[in-house]
């Protein structure tokens, strides 16, 4: 077999991104293969901005101004500067390109794209990929350990849905993968030259199986790419459907007949009757600099520039406190934390930060009850050090462990009656009236449900600490410590500090992980918070950190905790290692922390579909026990920017919950390694996540799952809409909308930086990937020097005062 | 020389992103193993590259490389000349000579 044909298939899948399956969702930009390009130049991946109907609805409703507009005329085309005169009036040339957006009535690229329809071609392979990644062992498809194309080549000659020739043809196809593959190529016709462009086609049709196959040969290795196309190509060569070779059709154009109407209907509106072939001209001149094609690349433009001269606006300039708070707060940069830490500091107690949720410390961790182990770390990272959960008493641990073990396997049992061909029905009939109970109680009790479960799990927790040790040596521990202190600016210490991790709490939902912590791929970050905190606390690491300039008081002491994002509560974790001086402490944070969280709750409310403000918080915190509820919180919807700096230019602001934190003191980290970390791991994850939803919400059907309320789930792998078709990816309608509307405002993420400019220069100009993010325009970087500075956006010619909307005459 | 056998040397200097469909390549042409140097620095025809990330292993360089004889070294050396149109990274290639080739057969 010619390896050049795998470099087809690798080439063909350049663009398609992997993603993982339900259990550990992770955000990612699905067009991420084409960071290394202009986001512009992706279109032919799919819609890239909003149709113009919405952002005219935004115009008129104030969303977008005039004079945001014109600021993003400037940068489009830099070349628009001076005046122009049409009749009597006379206005700046980027202002006549901003007035002709509201004119304009060219089609746009959002009708041009249209999502692929399924064809029977389509729903067979995708019959058969599912069949054979189902991870039900009860189901489990012969002759899966031989690989998919074996598997299939030996199965789909009896499947008796396809013709008899198409079973003959199947019979015919070479035995292995490779050569299956190169021979239904030529058998098709496909010419070599052809090849890899005809293969890229057949990944597109299929998206969502073809990224996860990707993950999936990469993290588990028992189906790629090459497997797949074999399959798919055998199927066609079966069928005799040779690959259709399309071509977009070019559009009848008239550039110059274009420029002239355009310039024409412009002209006339500024000068009416009185309008000169002279004003025509001027006109056109100005138009000929912003073509139509730009035109909602501007839109969107001058939607983000509106929000991010909003925000820049809103921070403030004020000094921290001088002497540390008591209690200090690490919690995640996410948004949601945005709104606990807001809430938490109107204590005067209380001081806060932002950083990662997996606090610097990537892992492996396997409870003492669980079953296999997750990876808690960001997906950037592979897991190295593995963390176990140790409980203090081992002989009820043991007990408790081997109960579990016997309830699974009667699980398993039932699991096995319920699924059966033969016992499904009779397994209904016996034990169906003890599920309907349960199911009644779901529906109309979920709180008393969860009441009766907490009380249960309440009585039987076990205390048990981290081993952190064995994962880790001391030095690792060390440099981890000193990573995360001087990453987020943390130079002085309250008496407490708690590291919240943060997870959500949810029934019958498939995408729960992607409410979870990103940093902790897709998992709850209690396991990060409490191995955080177990390394702060150790005398040994706290010595070579005094070593190394930092020091920790000793009466200062780290414990974990969890946000719960849907009832908002804080609970601290492992605080039976607290000593008894600092128990008043944890005393004193349970109970701000519950205040806090009430009132969170219900600002919360006033965004939450089916909820209100009026409403009782035991009631709002309901959604999470209830098994009907497809709006338990609203994840990370609205997130639209980054800000990296002291907590002194955001405290005291209602950021709504749409920003991402992350604290840093340019000071506590000379040499600027710090924010090269930030930069390139936390910003990096934030983009993605920023991606996922902003694409989810422009083409929901293409890039996001659709609605969740027809989903058919395949194990933990994905889901279906419906019971058949494509794996869908992205997030679900529920994360992004209600009804037809749009809860989630779709803005390249605006990362915000007060830190010396040559130092962030410096750091974008030696990564690639920040050059092409940033020179690429998939996401912006504004920045200060100091809190006195102007801020400055940053091109790639360089940085420039950040075009804030201040055009006389142009705030209508 | 010194009883040593003559090799053919292959390294490449790809994105992590890119890195599994070179690695790949190189188990397909039959060679017996390959080292990876991950977090590679330097600076190239797209600009400077830093090196190792502390939490980011996924947007660095990694340098792959991998001894094989030269009869399976030029399918090899076609076929990542060829991925190398569609994504950037360099590739170098020199004899070598290795003391015990039945390691590298």
């Amino acid at each position: 077999m010619s390896l050049l044909l795998r470099v087809a298939v690798a080439s063909a899948a350049h663009d398609i991104v992997p993603s993982w399956p339900l259990d550990s969702f992770i955000a990612v930009n699905p067009l991420a293969g084409s960071e290394s390009r202009p986001f512009e130049s992706a279109q032919s991946l799919g819609p890239l901005t909003r149709d113009r109907a919405a952002y005219m609805t935004d115009r008129k409703a104030g969303r977008i101004l005039l004079a945001d507009l014109e600021a993003a005329v400037r940068l489009r085309s830099p070349e628009l500067t001076g005046t122009v005169t049409v009749g009597d009036t006379i206005l700046p040339a980027a202002r006549l390109a901003a007035l002709e957006l509201e004119l304009d009535q060219s089609p746009d690229t959002g009708a041009i794209f249209s999502t692929p329809a399924m064809t029977r071609l389509d729903e067979i392979t995708s019959r058969w990929v599912a069949a054979y990644l189902t991870p039900d062992p009860l189901w489990r498809m012969p002759h899966r350990d031989r690989g998919f194309y074996a598997a299939w080549r030996t199965l789909a000659r009896h499947d008796s849905s396809l013709p008899l020739r198409a079973r003959r043809r199947i019979r015919g196809l070479p035995g292995d993968a490779d050569a299956g593959l190169a021979w239904a190529l030529v058998q098709l016709g496909v010419a070599a030259g052809d090849t890899q462009r005809v293969m890229a086609l057949e990944l597109h049709q299929l998206p969502g199986w073809a990224s996860h196959i990707k993950w999936r040969a990469e993290k588990v290795g028992d189906i790629d790419l090459t497997s797949f196309l074999a399959v798919r190509f055998g199927i066609r060569h079966a069928l005799q459907l040779p690959p259709e070779h399309t071509g977009s059709i070019p559009r009848q154009h008239d550039p110059a007949a274009e420029l002239r109407g355009r310039a024409e209907a412009l002209a006339s509106l500024l000068a009416g009757d009185n309008v000169t072939p002279d004003d025509t001209a001027s006109v056109a001149r100005v138009l000929a600099a912003h073509p139509t094609r730009d035109h909602l690349f501007t839109w969107q433009r001058a939607y983000e520039l509106n929000y991010r001269s909003r925000l820049l606006a809103s921070l403030a300039t004020g000094n921290a406190p001088a002497q540390p708070p008591e209690i200090q707060v690490v919690m995640c940069i996410d948004p949601r934390s945005e709104g606990a830490r807001r809430h938490l500091e109107t204590a005067p107690a209380i001081e806060t930060f932002g950083f990662a949720g997996f606090f610097g410390v990537p892992i492996r961790f396997v409870r003492h009850s669980g079953r296999g182990a997750i990876n808690s770390l960001p997906a950037l990272l592979a897991p190295r050090h593995t963390v176990t959960e140790a409980p203090r008493d081992h002989a009820t641990a043991t007990r408790r462990v081997t109960a579990a073990r016997r309830r699974d396997a009667v699980d398993r049992a039932l699991h096995a009656g319920e699924s059966g061909t033969t016992t499904s029905f009779a397994f209904a009939e016996t034990a169906g009236w003890f599920y309907g109970l349960t199911s009644v109680l779901r529906t109309f009790a979920p709180g008393l449900l969860a009441r009766i479960r907490e009380e249960r799990l309440a009585g039987r927790a076990l205390e048990s600490s981290v081993t952190v040790s064995d994962a880790f040596t001391l030095e690792e521990r060390a440099v981890l410590a000193e990573a995360s202190l001087r990453m987020m600016g943390m130079a002085r210490f309250g008496r407490l500090v708690v590291l919240a991790g943060h997870g959500s709490d949810s029934r019958n939902n498939l995408y729960q992980s992607s409410l979870d912590c990103g940093a902790c791929g897709g998992n709850p970050g209690a396991a990060n918070a409490r191995a955080a905190a177990v390394i702060f606390n150790d005398p040994s690491v706290r010595d070579l950190l005094e070593a190394r300039g930092i020091s920790i008081p000793n009466d200062t002491v780290f414990v974990a905790a969890e946000h719960n994002t849907v009832t908002d509560a804080i609970t601290l974790l492992d605080s039976h290692s607290l000593p008894a001086s600092h128990r008043w402490l944890a005393d004193e944070f349970t109970l701000q922390q519950a205040t806090a969280a009430d009132r969170l709750v219900r600002e919360r409310a006033r965004d939450l579909p089916g909820a209100s403000p009026r409403h009782s918080v035991t009631r709002l915190r309901r959604r999470a026990h209830d098994w009907a509820e497809v709006y338990p919180e609203l994840g990370l919807a609205g997130n639209a920017a980054m800000i990296i700096g002291p907590r002194s230019l955001t405290r005291g602001v209602d950021l709504s919950r749409r920003v991402f934190l992350h604290s840093y003191q340019p000071g506590f980290d000379p040499d600027g390694t710090g924010l090269e970390t930030i930069l390139t791991a936390p910003v990096v994850v934030a983009q993605w996540i920023n991606h996922q939803y902003y694409f989810s919400s422009i083409s929901p059907d293409l890039h996001g799952a659709g609605t969740k309320t027809v989903h058919n789930a395949i194990g933990t792998i994905g889901v279906l809409t419906g019971q058949g078709g494509d794996l869908r990816r992205g997030l679900p309608w529920q994360s992004v909308g209600v009804g037809d509307s749009l809860l989630h405002e779709p803005l390249r993420l605006a990362v915000i930086v007060q830190a010396p400019l040559e130092t962030i220069g410096q750091i974008i100009s030696r990564n690639q990937v920040l050059r092409d993010l940033f020179d690429n325009e998939w996401i912006t970087i504004t920045a200060r020097d100091h809190p006195t500075d102007p801020w400055k956006h940053y091109t790639r010619y360089g940085w420039h005062t950040a075009p804030l909307p201040s055009a006389e005459g142009a705030q209508q | 020389m010194n009883n040593l056998t003559k090799m053919t040397r292959i390294e490449i200097v790809v994105s992590a992103r890119e890195a599994p469909a070179i690695r790949d390549l190189i188990t397909s042409a039959g060679a017996t193993g390959y080292t990876a140097v991950s977090g590679v620095s330097g600076i190239g025809h797209h600009g400077q590259h830093s090196g190792a990330l502390l939490f980011n292993e996924y947007d660095t360089l990694t340098m792959l490389i991998t001894v094989l004889p030269p009869d399976k070294a030029g399918d090899l050396i076609d076929a990542v000349r060829e991925m190398l149109h569609s994504s950037s990274g360099v590739m170098f290639v020199a004899d070598t000579y290795v003391s015990r080739p039945e390691y590298f057969r």
